[in-house]
């Protein structure tokens, strides 16, 4: 049963969204066309500087997508394009430019790289890596290969370089136009993956991290497989780079190369794509005909210009003239919302036997600091029990330890009968397990359909090269929208939402994980009254299908004695009481704790 | 003999190159990429010093303070709007080493410049002939951490900088100006840097990019170390002591990436480092 | 077909030149050069020695009765940059020919774009030796002519062991493996041969490899500036008084080490003392040319020099500047100038009158011994 609902009025653009999905292949096509006979124009020297500047622009998408959109700063591409140069190199004096050695070559540059990268990936991302710690990697990485190159000898050239190899039998206008095809096509699969909805992991990955990990995406796959693939593109631009120069150096793979596009793709503006390839073209072709009047006042400036950028226009000069684009009445277009469509909720009915949450003598302790001691609860589908307890009872760190297996704790946690001990978020979300912090946490830079679109991604994946024209919700994560509005501004910025609306769209997509166990923490905090209302009447529809359990922390005993099923009391990191509504609100002891007698 | 000297007098001068960079990182936590230049404006208060006639141990407090007064406008007009956008920050700071880079190179030249040295000759030390100037080092740096741990713990400032270390929100909340330690903590972390800059000059040349050689070392020292002094200490022994030992006994190439490529891997394995200890 | 100039000066510049008269065109020498980067020390005085050059030449009537222009492009001392640099000269200036001393990295970045330009060039720096290209030639040493005065000297005195240190790169590891083979063919003995790489500034565990070896001498070979002094303080500090040859030391930088440099050796094709009237002409006009903006000539800006005269000799030979005939007259063409009498006769190097030289205590070098045409041996056996 495949229930289509029309819910907006605006789903007739149709066309428009045609016209804007062919727009790319036609600047490109465009794009190749003026640059095929470019080369009849320009003088020698621009074709060459420009052949190798649009190479290096290659090299400023690829940083692009990792940096700008990713959100992983990286120096390290100029190892991968040293290495595929070298290789390239290499391989082309060895074998010569016969189609065996240049498909060698090709191999090489592309194989080697991306290995190292993997390795390089490996080691940059793990659960709980920092951002700091992979940029520091991707900086030692040039550093090392550098070394390496210089130790070469005769294999590498060490500080010369090597030069005199074979080549790809083609003019300089050839390598030009080989260049120019490059860069059009990295930077058009660049731009189709970027606005295709897989392209929206990427921004996701950047925005918010663990929250991408607790919709059970695996940010340090997907890290590491972008920094391979981006290492292999980088590979064949030193391919290219090798062949169209006829000489490789250990400079062409050192930081400061590295840190060089960086600086293009922060000038030409991060995030952009066009930007870093106009910006690294731009500054590359200034360079070469300046830096020989300026030596040193050419650096001063560059270094000038890139602390300002950084600091008064982070979006660098693309943002700007995007800035005067919009403010044109043609440059302000509306996306087109998706439709939203219901889907059937897949998870069947639990074996009834298996609690869905067992916990069994759960302690934890920071230090010396015992927050959890002999925590023993189970909890069963169809119930909705709040953990209740004074500030500092342990409530959030209880949550914590139920979705984050490499928490380090003592006993043992059950989802489903699985122990999640060791586990990471993502693979606990994969056991049925879904998350709504404290403090909603969505992602910011994208629209509200496709914060629940990459909640949808672990079951219905994500179109690699197209936006999809529908969106499949649950019906209880589409009644959140409905209720609270969200359902008329799906192709809102998440970060123009309220603070209430944010709340609502990170319920929705908690729930369109379809789990079969909710954690709320504090899901009605800062909330309006008739918001408060709604959400209680979702959970409480949730959890009476019965086949889905919430556990939720909450300070308003009014609201959890209106929807809780049941009620378990934490004080000082143990469990006092388990009960029904009843038992726990006429308690003495939950007075005596509430009153702050206990608190000491 | 010799090696124990060795790897003793290498983890000072390691030390003493990043415990600025230490202070800054612990307390603003970013890695600041305009290191290296601070260093090579310390050194090059040596050579002004020189030029001046004074003695050249003058250059320290002209070059802490130099570095200090450099770090609060850096702190003050790149840090300070950038504090929500880490990263940024980085680069930033990568951004104004190339400017201090090239501002030293306009108003001194490339040149290698000469500078005195502080302390000539050599000194027998248990039978075997040591350099005089590295156990002097090794004394300096002493003197630094002693000097260090007596403003983190004993000082007003150092309570702050230790509460904003572990919280600064709640620090913050405590009405600790998190604001003004962090200005007067980069520009302690800078003028440190300065410092270092002039007790490397006998041991390296003075030329405007006389920095760049010791900035990897000290990150990743730094990012073991993970904000603790003492943390600092032991890695600097212990990743001093691989370089001079892959150095002497495998290649003094390899030893040069020995910090570098050793800590990655500690840190990949062990995410909080030596501060754990 | 029309071909555009992305640059507005470029195009001026071009129409300017073509105004003039075919026979009276100026020829444009292009000097590709580390204005910035590890070379920017040296390049200065490498570009006032070509200043003087072609203001002499001019002076008395040119070449063929046409002026001699300079055209200066900054390669940063490195591959990229030199790309940059010879396409700019080759393709945007149109020069006629290329004389400069570069690294080894970005003179290697440009042999493609002299090929593909058919421009002939001039490398006038020393270096590791065996780069070998149709349109290059050397006026400088190779490790063939600079060592041997150096282990020679020191087998005199009676040095039978050696110790080698080096910075990681082609011109270390290039000169201290030739010291090692000519040490063991003249009966030496070589304790250690040890590298740091370039940028690296801790040599420590090194110089304790060095005292423990205990050599009867010292021979290094560092990149040039920073790595050098850091070395040598280095070594300074840690009591070494061997005697001591530093393959990669000039004038200037044993300056700027002050005391430390007291009695190291070096050996070069030129240094400032030579006692000949054609470097007392050289060093006097340099002064007047350039007063107190003079960087002190030495032994990689004088090739440069003498270098431009060989040019200027090759041209008139061929008479005109086309290139194959300029190659064909190139090694067949002598000029003499400070360094002595100069012919790039063998395999596109040169033989060089060598002088060893000890640092005095006030930073001068006296010179310590003279070999004559001591030949480049075979750097390139498939030219002629």
């Amino acid at each position: 049963m495949l229930e289509t609902l029309p819910v907006t009025e605006r789903a007739a653009a149709a066309p428009g969204r045609r016209l804007s999905r062919a727009a790319p292949f036609v600047v490109a096509a465009l794009a190749a066309l003026a640059l095929w006979i470019a080369p009849l124009f320009l003088d020698t020297f621009a074709v060459n500087v420009l052949t190798r500047s649009m190479i290096y622009a290659v090299l400023a998408v690829t940083v692009d997508l990792l940096w700008g959109f990713a959100g992983i700063l990286t120096f390290g591409q100029a190892a991968f394009f040293g290495i595929g140069a070298y290789a390239t190199a290499m391989i082309l004096a060895a074998y010569g430019a016969t189609p065996l050695g240049i498909a060698a070559a090709v191999a090489a540059a592309l194989v080697a790289p991306a290995l190292l990268g993997l390795a390089v990936g490996w080691l940059s991302f793990y659960h709980r890596s920092t951002p700091l710690y992979a940029s520091v990697i991707s900086l030692v990485v040039p550093i090392v290969v550098v070394q390496l190159i210089y130790s070469g000898g005769e294999w590498t050239g060490s500080s010369s370089g090597l030069v005199g190899f074979d080549v790809l039998p083609f003019e300089i206008e050839g390598y030009f136009r080989l260049a120019a095809l490059f860069l059009i096509v990295v930077t058009l699969a660049a731009w189709i993956l970027v606005r295709a909805d897989a392209g929206r992991a990427l921004v996701a990955l950047r925005d918010n991290e663990a929250r991408c990990a607790y919709l059970g995406l695996n940010p340090r796959r997907l890290q590491i497989r972008l920094t391979a693939a981006l290492a292999g593109i980088a590979g064949l631009a030193g391919f290219l780079f090798a062949n169209a120069s006829g000489v490789v150096a250990p400079e062409n793979a050192g930081f400061l190369f590295g840190t060089e596009l960086v600086i293009w793709v922060a000038l030409g503006g991060r995030g952009t794509l066009l930007g870093p390839v106009l910006g690294t073209i731009a500054i590359d072709y200034l360079a070469a005909n300046l830096s020989g009047d300026l030596p040193f006042l050419w650096q001063l400036l560059l270094g000038t210009a890139f602390v300002a950028i950084i600091i008064l226009l982070p979006g660098g000069l693309a943002d700007l003239v995007g800035r005067l684009w919009r403010a044109l009445p043609v440059g302000r277009r509306e996306p087109a919302p998706p439709r939203l469509v219901a889907r059937v909720a897949g998870t069947e009915a639990t074996g009834t036997g298996i609690p869905i949450l067992k916990v069994e003598n759960l302690a934890k302790a920071y230090g010396a600091l015992t927050v959890l001691e002999g925590i023993d609860l189970e909890i069963r589908a169809g119930e909705l029990v709040s953990l209740v307890g004074p500030n500092g009872a342990g409530k959030t760190t209880l949550m914590r330890c139920l979705s984050d297996g490499t928490e380090p704790f003592k006993g043992a946690i059950a989802v489903g009968g699985t122990p999640i001990t060791g586990l990471t978020p993502n693979r606990i979300v994969g056991l049925g397990v879904g998350r709504k912090f404290q403090v909603a946490s969505v992602f910011e830079s994208l629209s509200v359909a496709d914060c629940l679109r990459l909640a949808r991604a672990p079951h219905d994946g994500l179109n690699p090269v197209g936006q999809a024209e529908t969106l499949g919700l649950p019906q209880a994560a589409l009644d959140v929208l409905r209720m609270t509005g969200l359902d008329r501004l799906l192709t809102r910025p998440t970060r123009l939402l309220s603070h209430g609306q944010k709340q609502a769209l990170e319920l929705a997509m908690v729930v369109a994980l379809e789990p079969r166990l909710i954690l709320l923490d504090e899901p009605t905090a800062g909330l309006t009254k008739a918001e408060r209302t709604t959400i209680g009447t979702v959970l409480k529809a949730l959890t009476a299908g019965g086949r889905i359990a919430a556990v939720l922390v909450e300070h308003d005993l009014d609201f959890v004695r209106e929807i809780s099923s049941r009620i378990v009391v934490l004080h000082q990191g143990r469990l006092v009481l388990d009960g029904t509504v009843e038992d726990v609100v006429g308690s003495e002891l939950v007075r005596t704790i509430y009153s702050g007698g206990a608190h000491g | 003999m010799l090696l124990t000297l060795d790897i003793l007098t290498t983890a000072a001068i390691l030390f003493i190159v990043s415990i600025g960079l230490l202070a800054i990182f612990g307390v603003l936590k970013i890695i600041n990429f305009a290191h290296g230049a601070w260093l090579t404006v310390g050194a090059y208060c040596a050579v002004v010093t020189a030029k001046l006639g004074l003695n050249p141990w003058a250059a320290l407090p002209l070059a802490f303070a130099v570095g200090a007064a450099l770090g609060g406008l850096a702190e003050h007009f790149i840090i300070r709007p950038l504090y929500r956008r880490p990263l940024d920050a980085i680069l930033a700071t990568w951004g104004l080493g190339i400017v201090v880079g090239q501002l030293v190179t306009l108003a001194f030249g490339r040149d290698v410049q000469l500078t005195p040295n502080l302390y000539a000759g050599t000194v027998e030390i248990l039978g075997v002939d040591y350099s005089a100037y590295r156990l002097v080092a090794f004394g300096i740096a002493l003197a630094i951490g002693t000097l260090f741990a007596l403003i983190i713990e004993r000082t007003r400032l150092g309570l702050s900088a230790r509460a904003v270390i572990m919280n600064e929100t709640l620090a913050r909340s405590l009405g600790i100006d998190t604001g003004r330690v962090r200005l007067v903590v980069f520009m302690i972390g800078a003028g440190f840097a300065g410092l270092a800059g002039v007790l490397l000059t006998p041991l390296t040349s003075v030329d405007p990019n006389m920095g760049v050689s010791w900035l990897i070392g000290a990150f990743m020292l730094v990012m073991v170390a993970d904000a603790s002094y003492l943390a600092l200490a032991a890695a600097c022994l212990v990743f001093g002591a691989a370089q001079v030992l892959i150095s002497t006994f495998v290649s003094p190439i390899l030893g040069s990436i020995a910090i570098a490529v050793l800590a990655a891997l500690v840190l990949r394995i062990s995410p909080k480092g030596f501060s754990r200890a | 077909m029309v071909k555009w100039s992305l640059v507005g000066a470029a195009a001026l510049a071009l129409a300017a030149t073509a105004g003039q008269a075919a026979d009276g065109k100026p020829i444009v020498i292009g000097i590709p050069i580390g204005l910035s980067g590890a070379n920017s020390v040296v390049a200065p005085s490498v570009v006032q020695s070509a200043e003087l050059a072609v203001e002499e030449i001019n002076a008395k009537g040119g070449v063929l009765g046409r002026k001699l222009v300079l055209e200066v492009a900054d390669d940063a001392s490195g591959a990229a940059g030199a790309q940059k640099a010879f396409d700019s000269l080759i393709y945007q200036k149109k020069v006629d020919v290329l004389i400069s001393m570069e690294t080894s990295a970005a003179r290697n970045a440009g042999l493609p774009a002299v090929t593909k330009g058919k421009v002939p060039y001039i490398y006038t720096s020393f270096y590791e030796g065996h780069s070998c290209n149709r349109n290059m030639f050397v006026n400088a040493w190779v490790p063939e002519q600079q060592v041997p005065p150096v282990v020679d000297a020191f087998k005199a005195k009676g040095a039978k062991t050696y110790f080698l240190i080096g910075s990681d790169y082609a011109f270390g590891r290039g000169m201290l493996g030739f010291a090692k083979s000519y040490v063991e063919k003249t009966g030496g003995k070589v304790l250690g041969e040890e590298y740091l790489p370039m940028d690296g500034s801790d040599w420590t565990a090194i110089i304790s490899k060095l005292k423990e070896a205990k050599p009867d001498a010292l021979i290094t070979s560092t990149a040039g500036g920073a790595p050098n002094v850091t070395l040598t303080k280095q070594l300074r500090g840690a009591g070494v008084t061997l005697p001591f040859a530093n393959l990669a030391l000039d004038e200037g930088t044993a300056k700027s080490m002050g005391a430390d440099a007291e009695g190291v050796y070096l050996s070069a094709s030129y240094v400032t003392g030579i006692d000949s009237p054609e470097n007392k002409a050289f060093l006097a006009a340099m002064q007047k040319k350039f007063g107190a903006e003079l960087r002190t000539p030495n032994d990689l800006s004088v090739p440069e020099y003498e270098a431009i005269y060989l040019y200027k000799a090759a041209v008139e030979k061929a008479g005109g500047t086309e290139t194959a005939k300029v190659l064909e007259a190139l090694p067949t063409v002598s000029v003499t100038g400070p360094r002595g009498t100069i012919t790039m006769s063998k395999q596109h190097h040169a033989p060089l009158t060598m002088y060893l030289g000890q640092i005095q205590k006030d930073g001068t070098v006296k010179v310590a011994g003279t070999f004559t045409d001591v030949d480049p041996g075979a750097q390139c056996p498939k030219l002629p």
